[in-house]
């Protein structure tokens, strides 16, 4: 049986509220997905980006949406992850 | 660094300050609701408010020179701050200004403590006007926690959704002033009344009226204890003269309940007549009389109503008052230190040199971007010929024309669709170019060369680009 240790009550399941958790993951990543998007397009004009690439004409503000919710995916996920990989390791089973 | 100074200020009543902070992190959630207050401070706040408020709603509606005054028009890539146009190019000013921000917000932090918490963040205002607004329609603290422990009836249901109802027109109306500084606004209000708004505008609209709505409405203190990074360094940048709110323990300890016009030194007590009222009104629910707390956002409620306690009882104001560490102790507050000095001379030398290189600044920008499709060609006479498209961006305020000069390699021949190169205020000319030479002078398969481009009529504005001139090299 997998036995899980090290683990303060109040971390793993009992009294923590997930949103909390949740907040952990979305809020920073929003700050940080902000701060990427504006840096990203004031380098990058979506216009020529996209006039470069021959994609489809879509408009700025709708690249600028896009972009945002897409960067925010991405440190979203590496939030999950930190937060994934912070709680300890399932134990082996017959090993100590 | 929070958890110390909960230690150092009042290490008796919290010895485990720290211990509960950490605690306090995962706890559930309990709602607070802060008692209406009344006094010099929370005067102060209303007024923070009314303007703060009246500044985020009001500057959206004001025109300058026939744009709207403050406009971060990001579909035109163009900034518009009263009189002045920023392009994505002056990014380097934006950053600039933030780090000044920044410094501003560090430097009131070491002098002041948490003003910007307590009167100025976004946060709290909001918080506010959605508590006032609460207090209007709920009625006062008691009848609002009566009303939430019954259960469900029409009446109660009634009470909830009309407060709903007006904190979600009020938020949906904040997201349409936030894109209203993206989009022009008298557009988007045209848009809105017409049914048409765009697809983005709507979601954007929405996505800020549901965070003011969610932040302001439901999470409140949440936001700055678990959710706000300045909250959690803070702390960083306080020292024992530092003001902060506290609770003058000397004086209100040992606390306890009283008859009026007792003499509390027969009974034994201090000041304090635990009546928890600096509880009541905590807009985070903290003690303040446990010693100074990470959650405590500076909004001094609790000083303006033990000061309205201590009136009633005939004892002297300020049991919990705006104070340093030093100040507590007996020693004389230094509001000149180190830090302080510091953050002035940083402060004064930043801003001076952002207003300076603003009034500097070339309003003439142009970008050079080479044609993809070709390194080069031959034209028929032999020479060796380059297309660019040239973006002359003239960001001053009257139209120009400009001379175009290209230099760096020996008898460069420029061609342009037309001689002559105007551009309106505030407007992006693309001018494709094409540039040839002989080969006989070309020594590497890429030069370098430089566009200059210079108005007619002040040759001082003028900007010049470096570019890539590719060829064959000819002969070893």
């Amino acid at each position: 049986m997998n036995v899980r240790t090290n683990l303060p009550e109040d971390d793993t399941n009992s009294g923590a509220p997930g949103i909390q958790r949740i907040i952990a993951i979305l809020w920073p990543s929003f700050l940080t997905s902000g701060i990427a998007t504006g840096l990203f397009f004031t380098l990058f004009d979506p216009h020529e980006l996209m006039m470069l690439s021959g994609h489809l004409e879509i408009s700025r503000t709708a690249a600028y949406s896009i972009g945002f919710f897409s960067f925010w995916l991405l440190t979203a996920s590496t939030c999950a992850l930190t937060c994934y990989f912070l709680r300890p390791c399932e134990r082996v089973p017959g090993h100590k | 660094m929070s958890g110390n100074q909960a230690s150092t200020v009042a290490s008796k009543t919290a010895p485990s300050a720290a211990n509960s902070a950490e605690d306090a992190v995962y706890a559930k959630h309990r709602k607070v609701y802060p008692r209406e207050v009344h006094g010099l401070f929370a005067t102060l706040r209303t007024v923070g408010m009314v303007v703060l408020l009246g500044l985020f709603y009001g500057v959206a509606w004001l025109s300058w020179d026939g744009h709207q005054a403050v406009l971060l028009d990001l579909p035109a890539r163009k900034f518009y701050v009263f009189g002045l146009t920023f392009w994505p190019q002056d990014f380097f000013y934006f950053a600039w200004l933030l780090v000044i921000a920044a410094l501003t917000l560090f430097y009131v932090t070491a002098l002041a403590g948490r003003l910007w918490c307590g009167y100025a963040c976004p946060q709290t205002v909001w918080t506010e006007i959605f508590l006032w607004i609460e207090q209007k329609i709920e009625g006062s603290r008691n009848q609002q926690i009566k009303r939430d422990q019954a259960p469900m009836s029409f009446a109660k249901f009634r009470v909830k959704a009309t407060k709903h109802f007006i904190w979600i027109v009020f938020s949906l109306y904040t997201g349409f002033t936030f894109v209203g500084y993206f989009t022009p606004i008298r557009e988007l209000s045209a848009e809105l009344m017409n049914f048409n708004l765009g697809p983005w505008e709507t979601f954007w609209i929405l996505f800020y009226g549901f965070a003011t709505y969610g932040n302001a409405g439901w999470m409140r203190e949440q936001v700055c204890i678990y959710m706000c990074p300045y909250a959690r360094f803070q702390s960083a940048m306080f020292d024992r003269d530092t003001l902060v709110i506290a609770y003058d323990e000397k004086r209100g300890e040992p606390r306890g309940s009283r008859k009026k016009g007792v003499d509390p030194k027969e009974m034994g007590l201090g000041d304090c007549v635990d009546c928890t009222l600096c509880v009541q009104v905590c807009p985070t629910g903290i003690d303040i009389r446990d010693g100074l707390q990470y959650q405590c956002i500076g909004c001094a409620a609790c000083i303006d109503v033990c000061d309205q306690v201590m009136d009633k009882m005939g004892y002297p104001k300020g049991l919990v008052r705006y104070t340093t560490e030093h100040a507590m102790q007996g020693v004389k507050t230094k509001v000149l230190r180190p830090r302080t000095i510091m953050y002035t001379v940083l402060l004064v030398a930043l801003t001076a040199g952002l207003v300076y290189a603003i009034s500097q600044r070339t309003p003439l920008q142009l970008d050079v971007i080479r044609d993809r499709n070709s390194l080069y060609r031959e034209t028929n006479e032999g020479l060796v010929e380059n297309v660019y498209t040239l973006k002359v961006i003239n960001m001053d305020e009257k139209p120009h024309s400009y001379n175009l000069n290209v230099s760096g390699l020996e008898g460069l021949k420029l061609k342009t669709p037309k001689t002559e190169i105007t551009v309106p205020s505030g407007e992006v000319l693309n001018l494709p170019v094409s540039v040839s030479v002989d080969p006989i002078v070309l020594k590497r398969a890429a030069n370098e060369i430089e566009f200059t481009i210079s108005a007619k009529d002040e040759p001082e504005l003028k900007h010049t680009e470096k570019a890539r001139f590719l060829g064959p090299v000819m002969g070893h």
